[in-house]
């Protein structure tokens, strides 16, 4: 009888054990947990673009980011390739302008936070790179004098230009297109991703709320405690965006045909040098310089090459493939390539950032559960409200 | 505690040194010094973030009372054998102070500062660890 009754609370004991829905986290883990939030967080401002923030540049930019007219086709919009319904990506593996690319179109989610732009980080603020697409050949194909011809001769335009800037776009034509992107800009900073399931747990655990933390999959919990320990994955994939904002190479394959390669950050850094829209140039409207220094002090290192940016991870478990190339078609084939990689493709002599974790597929399965837990479905959009009714 | 001992007794055993001042401006800051070198210094703004730019404030001194000169400063990741992708600007203001701007660490973990200095013929290089978090 008494040994039947032990028996008996043995299981209700372990049935208990079976049925807690969080984890046991160490003051260290909290600690590197809450660094990933909070959620959302205050709207980018950027002090090189003076409209920045500004209501009716937001309304200007969320019509011109739609508006064809501005490629030298009258065929392609911004939209056209970072598409609402698909987190502002194309849902492509390789991006697709006048020709098909070499990488992939990356989402304009939080797109007004990082301080490096693109995928080899030629561009130094958010209008700057807006710039690159509008002009590239590949893409918008597009020209300073297009753009101030359409600002100024299309009387809705004109209109919102001069509410945004306080005067009719008459300047010359590359003030114009700086203008434009200015504009596109401020609205593409709005574009902040919605909280996560992650950011409901990791709130819940900074305030002890254990009814809020059992929502959370104990798979996530799991996966979270690799990506902050063993994994070591939040060493590059920092801070509240899960990036630094800066490069790394972490051995993708950069052959992009039979004798071509793409040099990444190593040209992305040639590109900066020789842009006449970067922050060193004139069109900063930061007089105070800060903005620039970045771009004053980057340098150009051998180790660049092959390094791409660290990309944010908030919502990328839906983009329809992964890496600056679309190399990997499933988040599971990521967790594979960080499972497995092989040290003969990084270049480190030190310990290496990246390493292979020799995965078990359980752990695999749970870095899975916790990246797409980084994810929701963004609210529908509203229309463009008009811009000069 | 330890090391603030260590440095008064040196302070109060060297003469020279006992003229380095030590205060940046904010009543903080680093000390390390070698055989030949004192170096204070101090980040600007006083946090260092992961990611973000700052500048470090520094006065030299060495022991014979000789001007030093700021040569190079660096940050690193030691561990990753991972430098910044920054070059500092050192700008002197005198009397062996010096700023250095441009540096950003880009990673949590133990980082470290190496700064150059030198005096005549004398060159040395003094590092001091910091934790990132």
């Amino acid at each position: 009888m008494t040994g039947r009754l032990l028996a008996g609370l043995v299981l209700l004991l372990a049935v208990a054990a079976q049925a807690r829905a969080e984890l046991d986290w160490s003051a260290e883990e909290v600690s590197a947990m809450a660094r990933h939030g909070p959620w959302p967080p205050s709207p980018a401002r950027d002090p090189s673009n003076r409209v920045s923030g500004q209501a009716a540049a937001i309304r200007l930019g969320e019509h011109l980011f739609q508006e064809p007219r501005l490629s030298a086709d009258g065929g392609l919009s911004c939209a056209a390739c970072h598409r609402a319904d698909r987190d502002f990506s194309d849902g492509r593996a390789q991006a697709m302008g006048r020709v098909r690319l070499d990488r992939r179109t990356p989402s304009l989610w939080n797109a007004g936070y990082p301080h490096w732009f693109g995928w080899d980080g030629a561009g130094d603020s958010l209008w700057t790179q807006t710039i690159r697409p509008i002009l590239d050949p590949r893409e918008m194909a597009s020209s300073a004098a297009r753009v101030a011809g359409l600002l100024r001769q299309d009387g809705t335009l004109a209109c919102g230009y001069q509410r945004a800037f306080g005067e009719r776009p008459g300047g010359d034509d590359e003030t114009l297109l700086v203008d434009a992107a200015k504009a596109l800009a401020a609205f593409q900073a709005t574009l902040v991703s919605p909280r996560t399931p992650f950011d409901a747990f990791r709130d819940a655990v900074l305030a002890g709320d254990r009814e809020a933390m059992a929502r959370y999959p104990l798979a996530s919990q799991r996966g979270l405690r690799l990506f902050i320990g063993a994994g070591n994955c939040s060493t590059c994939h920092f801070g509240p965006r899960f990036t630094n904002g800066e490069f790394a190479n972490i051995g993708i394959p950069f052959f992009i045909g039979p004798d071509a390669v793409d040099p990444g950050r190593l040209g992305g850094l040639a590109a900066l040098a020789r842009n006449p829209f970067n922050l060193a140039g004139r069109h900063n409207d930061d007089a105070s310089g800060a903005s620039g220094m970045r771009t004053r002090h980057v340098q150009r290192l051998h180790a660049n090459f092959g390094e791409f940016r660290v990309p944010g991870l908030r919502q990328a478990a839906r983009a329809a493939a992964f890496m600056h190339n679309g190399h990997y078609g499933s988040l599971e084939e990521v967790v594979r390539h960080y499972s497995e990689v092989s040290p003969d493709r990084l270049h480190s002599d030190g310990a290496p950032l990246v390493r292979a974790l020799g995965l078990s597929p359980e752990q695999s399965a749970d870095l899975v559960s916790f990246l797409r837990s980084l994810s929701v479905e963004p609210p529908a959009r509203p229309p463009a409200p008009p811009l000069c009714p | 505690m330890r090391l603030l001992a260590l440095v008064l007794s040196l302070v109060l055993a060297v003469p020279a040194w006992a003229d380095c001042p030590l205060d940046l401006g904010r009543g903080t800051g680093w000390v390390v010094f070698s055989d030949h070198y004192m170096i204070a210094f101090r980040p600007e703004p006083m946090r260092i973030e992961v990611g973000e730019p700052f500048a470090l404030l520094f006065n030299i001194c060495t022991k014979d009372g000789n001007p030093a000169e700021l040569v190079a400063v660096e940050a690193t990741m030691p561990e990753h054998k991972h430098g910044m992708n920054y070059r500092p600007t050192i700008v002197a203001g005198g009397d062996g102070r010096y700023r250095a701007e441009g540096m950003v660490f880009h990673m949590p973990g133990r980082g470290e500062v190496a700064m150059d200095v030198r005096a005549g013929e004398e060159s040395e290089r003094l590092t001091h660890e910091i934790i990132l978090k």
